[in-house]
């Protein structure tokens, strides 16, 4: 199965963004093209949430805030069990949550 | 623009509570109405503030459920969802209120019933403040977003664990002297950070912040009752003026901000209150900080410009943030230990500067205490409203 | 006369020899030592005292647990159960937990209560793994069954350690089939979650000889979460 996760970039300016937002941060712009969130970059930051919400029974999920080569940045499940800030790590699309029967995907990041 | 001030104040103390939400808002709103003893002189406005009704006590319409129950026809009435900062917004709608002539007086009430549900589901609803794309569906929670603000504040700042439990510490301290506050339990470094046993007590909830540096769930509700400088001073009353509120909002999914360890909405909003009230940080007495993570007070107290970026920690290791000190914060026990019952939240900070400001503070006043400010802090920082308050002689 | 002995003979259930929970002590957030000991059968009176209010509390389940854990210490107090035995918390010889089990035989263990009479400290965290300790460094058994009779329960049992399901395998409890903690993820859950230091100072170990019932009125503010730490 193919899944994706999608930013978007402003047709007008170029400018990417993630997640899309209605009106482009930079130049105001409405038109825009999905843009792929993939590729490298290194973790910013990162987590180990033991508080969970509901569709959860885990013990905990490892979470982190990732800074792409391209500048973007995007949050998703950190899937590397000696995690560390700088560390370099790639976009993979994995089941993220399971709501109601549903498979919902997302991104995972992993060591590179 | 009219002057505007606070005659009456009133919560219930924070905590579990088996009354509904119109019930425990009804009881903060009667207290502050009889503190207020406004004779003739009528409520026209409501509002209020919060987050949940919907979603965690199953009802709707609750300012005009609250009218019903105070008896206040035919007053104006609405309700304010601004996530964890609705008080402090239902707050400035009461002020703008009052201020451009459309009401003379005001009642504000902020209440959340979240115990109505388990903490599994009050977790969930919390987290549906975060993107829902972006960040919600990967299990993000609010706790999960100060994990990862937290670790990065201590890569690059210095902070360590000590200083977060210092936080705690001094607050749930604080608390103790406040018969409001949702938690009466003294902590201490050995049994939350040094002791063997520290890990047992204080589990990780989000890496690296611990059960203790995380606010607990909370029930509760507090009410503030504002009118003109004119009626305040035709009743007699002590004169609690809003020197100035500030605003401001931020994007929505964390990552996005080019800073993610700069909070800029506290930052403008602070800077706004200041500016409208004429005095600036440093002639602040007392603050009522949106602790809801140990982090928060430590990150807002720089933001808002009483310490430079990067040493809010040593402030609060130095004891200037700690009752007694230079510029205390939170002695109320903060959200960390008075409790946030998120709608209630910021009107209970206003209330208890209130009380900070008329000297009726108790154990926990504040010597002197003559300019006040309060930062309510909504979603993880993307929606932050701030509000200088002072005293006149 | 000989016949009631002979009858009590039988009804009473034959007793396994079960080595000793020696005590422990422990620190607690609030900076507060509190004892971990096994009691005895002249002590169960006390006990009961502490758990009867508590059958009318409905919040968190108390009602269930209490009446329950009141007819368990009862007929351990009576020789109703085979190989049972309870552990309590005290915190200056005031009680704050009580926990209790028995051993089904030399290689299984059966947890039956935890309730906390002090909130707000972990206590609970804290007697229920010392009641895991019991069974499996004590008792030397091979595995533990377990059930939750409330949400916190559960999310503390079988979350934190975590535990396995065991469906095929009915808990005595009589509810929901048996959850089972294994040696494997005793050991591996044991740094996180069990503490306390041996042996207990005798001054200690002395203060928590007697236990002494905080006040019934305490007990209830306490349990109903208006003291102490809500979550
Ligand atoms: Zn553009």
């Amino acid at each position: 199965m193919e899944e994706k996760v999608y930013g978007v970039q402003c047709k007008t300016c170029g400018k990417e963004t993630y997640p899309a937002h209605a009106v482009c941060p930079n130049c105001g712009g409405h038109d825009f093209e999905p843009l792929e969130i993939t590729g490298e970059g290194k973790v910013l930051t990162y987590t180990d949430v033991y508080a969970l919400p509901l569709d959860y029974a885990l013990r905990y999920l490892r979470l982190a805030i990732v800074e792409l080569d391209s500048g973007l940045r995007a949050t998703g499940q950190l899937v590397d069990d000696d995690p560390k800030i700088g560390k370099r790590v790639r976009t993979t699309v994995g089941v993220v949550r399971e709501t109601g029967g549903r498979k919902i995907y997302g991104l995972q990041f992993v060591p590179v | 623009m009219r002057e505007v001030a606070i005659i009456g104040a009133g919560m219930t103390k924070f905590g579990r509570s088996d009354l509904s939400l119109i019930e425990i808002m009804s009881e903060a709103a009667i207290r502050a109405l009889e503190d207020a003893a406004l004779g003739d002189q009528k409520v026209d406005s409501v509002y209020v503030a919060n987050m949940g009704a919907a979603r965690l006590n199953r009802q709707t319409a609750i300012a005009s459920a609250l009218v019903d129950q105070l008896n206040l026809f035919p007053a104006m009435a609405e309700a304010v969802e601004n996530g964890p900062a609705s008080g402090a917004s239902a707050f400035k709608n009461g002020f703008q209120a009052i201020a451009s002539g459309m009401a003379d007086v005001v009642l504000v009430t902020g209440g959340e019933r979240m115990r109505e549900v388990n903490n599994l589901e009050a977790t969930d609803f919390v987290a549906s403040m975060s993107h829902p794309q972006a960040e919600y569906i990967y299990g993000v929670t609010l706790p999960a977003l100060a994990g990862m603000f937290t670790r990065l504040y201590m890569d690059r700042y210095g902070v360590t664990a000590k200083h977060l439990a210092l936080v705690a510490i001094k607050n749930h301290a604080n608390a103790l002297k406040n018969p409001y506050a949702h938690i009466h339990q003294a902590i201490t470094i050995e049994g939350i950070l040094t002791a063997p046993e520290a890990v047992v007590n204080n589990p990780y909830i989000a890496d690296p912040l611990r059960l203790y540096d995380c606010c607990p769930v909370s029930d509760g509700a507090a009410a503030l009752v504002l009118t003109t400088r004119e009626i305040a001073e035709k009743l007699g009353k002590p004169i609690v003026k809003v020197g100035g509120i500030g605003q401001a909002t931020d994007t929505h999914a964390v990552h996005e901000r080019p800073d993610p360890t700069e909070l800029t909405a506290v930052k403008i909003a602070a800077q706004k209150a200041f500016q409208m009230a004429g005095i600036g940080p440093q002639d602040i007495d007392v603050a009522e900080l949106h602790d809801a993570f140990t982090i928060l007070e430590i990150a807002e107290s720089e933001e808002a410009g009483f310490f430079p970026k990067g040493e809010g920690h040593n402030a609060l290791e130095q004891g200037v943030t700690s009752l007694g000190g230079k510029l205390p914060i939170n002695p109320s026990g903060g959200l960390k230990a008075k409790g946030h019952p998120v709608g209630a939240t910021g009107v209970a900070q206003l209330v208890e500067l209130t009380w900070q400001l008329r000297g009726a503070a108790g154990d926990r006043q504040v010597e002197g205490a003559k300019n006040a400010f309060a930062c309510n802090f909504g979603g993880f920082g993307n929606n932050v409203v701030t509000t200088v308050l002072m005293r006149e002689e | 006369m000989s016949n009631v002995d002979e009858l009590e003979a039988l009804l009473r259930p034959p007793a396994m020899e079960m080595p000793p929970y020696p005590p422990k002590v422990i620190t607690l957030a609030s900076g507060e030592q509190m004892v971990v000991r096994q009691i005895d059968r002249d002590e169960v009176p006390t006990l009961l005292k502490a758990i009867a209010p508590l059958i009318w509390v409905e919040r968190d389940f108390y009602d269930v647990v209490a009446a329950r854990l009141f007819g368990e210490l009862l007929a351990y107090k009576r020789y109703r159960v085979r190989d049972e035995y309870c552990l309590v918390g005290l915190i200056d010889g005031v009680l704050a937990g009580i926990v209790n089990g028995r051993a089904v035989n030399g290689d299984v263990g059966m947890s039956y209560h935890t309730i906390t009479i002090r909130r707000g400290l972990r206590v609970g965290s804290h007697m229920f793994a010392a009641k895991m300790e019991y069974h499996m460094e004590y008792l030397n058994q091979k595995e533990v069954l377990i059930v939750a009779e409330s949400p916190i329960g559960f999310r503390r049992w079988m979350i934190e350690y975590p535990l396995q399901k065991k469906y095929e395998v009915q808990h005595e409890l009589g509810g929901v089939p048996s959850w089972t903690l294994t040696r494997d993820t005793y050991f591996k859950a044991k740094p996180r979650l069990v503490s306390g230091r041996r042996p207990v100072p005798p001054e200690l170990l002395e203060r928590a000889k007697t236990i002494t019932l905080p006040g019934e009125e305490t007990v209830k503010a306490q349990v109903l979460g208006e003291k102490g730490e809500g979550a």
